[in-house]
């Protein structure tokens, strides 16, 4: 079985959503043929397009931007409705993470992807919403259940069993096990240092044009 | 002022009123995530492409027009690509509203949010996704929804007045 990776953030490097998808790897790896794919751009390459043709699931990973999809990765969905269909049985699942804390605030994301399989007729398979993405990319994996990712660790593992038999499952909402006030605090003395590390002053952040 | 924000290259709906149209003219760059709008050019996006300052503009509108092709559900990806270009209209630091995590204001304008979807085969899904969705933006506006439509083509659009 083939299982294609989509990172849907625009970011290159160090994406919570690409941290993501290294975290489900861990669980399929062995047990399939997986490969990785980025759509960072609002195009994606007739190369690429070839080969997803080939996986019998795809899982897309991407950020929350504004409640929905982020719009390259709109524009890339589009794409892909475009060209479909040599294997209408493709199994879709999809990961989104969050800046705010509450996973569930990802559920309309799921919505979409869920109405995209709808107009291309593949199987929506279910997906997860994961609250405080903000502090994925810096965190460690979980190991054995520990730590403050071990909630999404689960999930992820919960999904991975589901994409390895090419199920369909609920999706499932979860967040960081990190205090949401922690949490809510450490991203404002974040915010005071990046603007400060660029030239700006607290103040700043708050300017009004 | 009425902020309108669309992906009709053509637009030929009436407008009562003081407003401003912002419509494709020339390519959009994508948001590519760095949050620049908020720590390095604090209210308007690095990406000098003639699309940095919607977040600028939404401070000094009372209502935000959307009309969009319906794209699943969501806005079509020149609208979106707009919407994450725009996010400088709020400010970085989270709040708690409706006990959910939210961010604070920048500007003190209410925004109510109206959206008009065209397209030819919406399913009574991608509607209710639509408002959704729709709500969940104005919540985070801290505005508040004030209509949502569904049109079965663009043109049909041209009988309404904005
Ligand atoms: C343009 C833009 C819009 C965003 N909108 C939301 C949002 O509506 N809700 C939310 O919780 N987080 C929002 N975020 C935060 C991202 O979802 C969060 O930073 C995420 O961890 C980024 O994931 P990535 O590293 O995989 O790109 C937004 C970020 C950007 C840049």
């Amino acid at each position: 079985m083939k299982i294609a990776l989509l990172n849907g953030s625009p970011k290159v490097q160090n994406s919570a959503s690409g941290a993501l998808l290294e975290d489900l790897k861990r669980y399929i790896t062995e047990k399939a043929d997986v490969v990785n794919y980025s759509l960072h751009r609002p195009v994606i390459s007739e190369t690429v397009l070839e080969e997803l043709q080939k996986a019998d699931a795809w899982v897309f990973a991407f950020p929350l931007y504004v409640d929905g999809i982020p719009g390259h990765l709109l524009s890339c969905l589009r794409q892909l409705e475009k060209v479909a269909l040599q294997n209408p049985n493709r199994h879709i699942y999809g990961i989104v993470n969050l800046g705010f804390y509450e996973g569930i605030q990802a559920e309309y994301a799921l919505q979409i992807l869920r109405n995209w399989c709808v107009k291309t007729g593949y199987v929506w398979s279910g997906g997860i919403g994961v609250g405080g993405g903000g502090s994925l990319a810096m965190m460690p994996s979980a190991e054995q259940g520990k730590g403050p990712k071990a909630p999404v660790d689960k999930a992820l593992a919960v999904l991975s069993d589901k994409i390895l038999k090419l199920e369909t499952c609920e999706n499932a909402y979860v967040s960081v096990a990190f205090p949401r006030f922690l949490y809510k605090m450490a991203a404002q003395m974040g915010w005071r240092q990046c603007i400060k590390q660029n030239g700006g002053k607290k103040k700043d952040l708050g300017r009004k044009l | 002022m009425k902020l309108i924000i669309t992906d009709l290259e053509e637009f030929n709906i009436p407008v009562e009123g003081e407003y401003k149209l912002i419509k494709p003219q020339g390519d959009i760059r994508h948001c590519i995530g760095c949050f620049g709008c908020w720590i390095k050019t604090p209210g308007e996006c690095v990406i000098q492409d003639g699309y940095e300052k919607t977040g600028a503009d939404m401070g000094k509108c009372t209502e935000m027009i959307l009309i969009s092709e319906c794209c699943y559900g969501s806005v079509s990806p020149f609208v979106k690509t707009l919407q994450d270009r725009s996010i400088s209209y709020i400010h970085p630091d989270f709040i708690m509203r409706k006990g959910e995590m939210h961010h604070k204001r920048r500007y003190t304008n209410v925004i109510t949010v109206t959206a008009h979807f065209y397209g030819e085969n919406i399913t009574e899904e991608e509607k209710q996704t639509a408002r959704n969705i729709m709500e969940a933006n104005a919540d985070n506006y801290d505005g508040c929804v004030k209509e949502v439509h569904f049109y079965k083509s663009a043109k049909e659009l041209e009988g309404i007045i904005l």
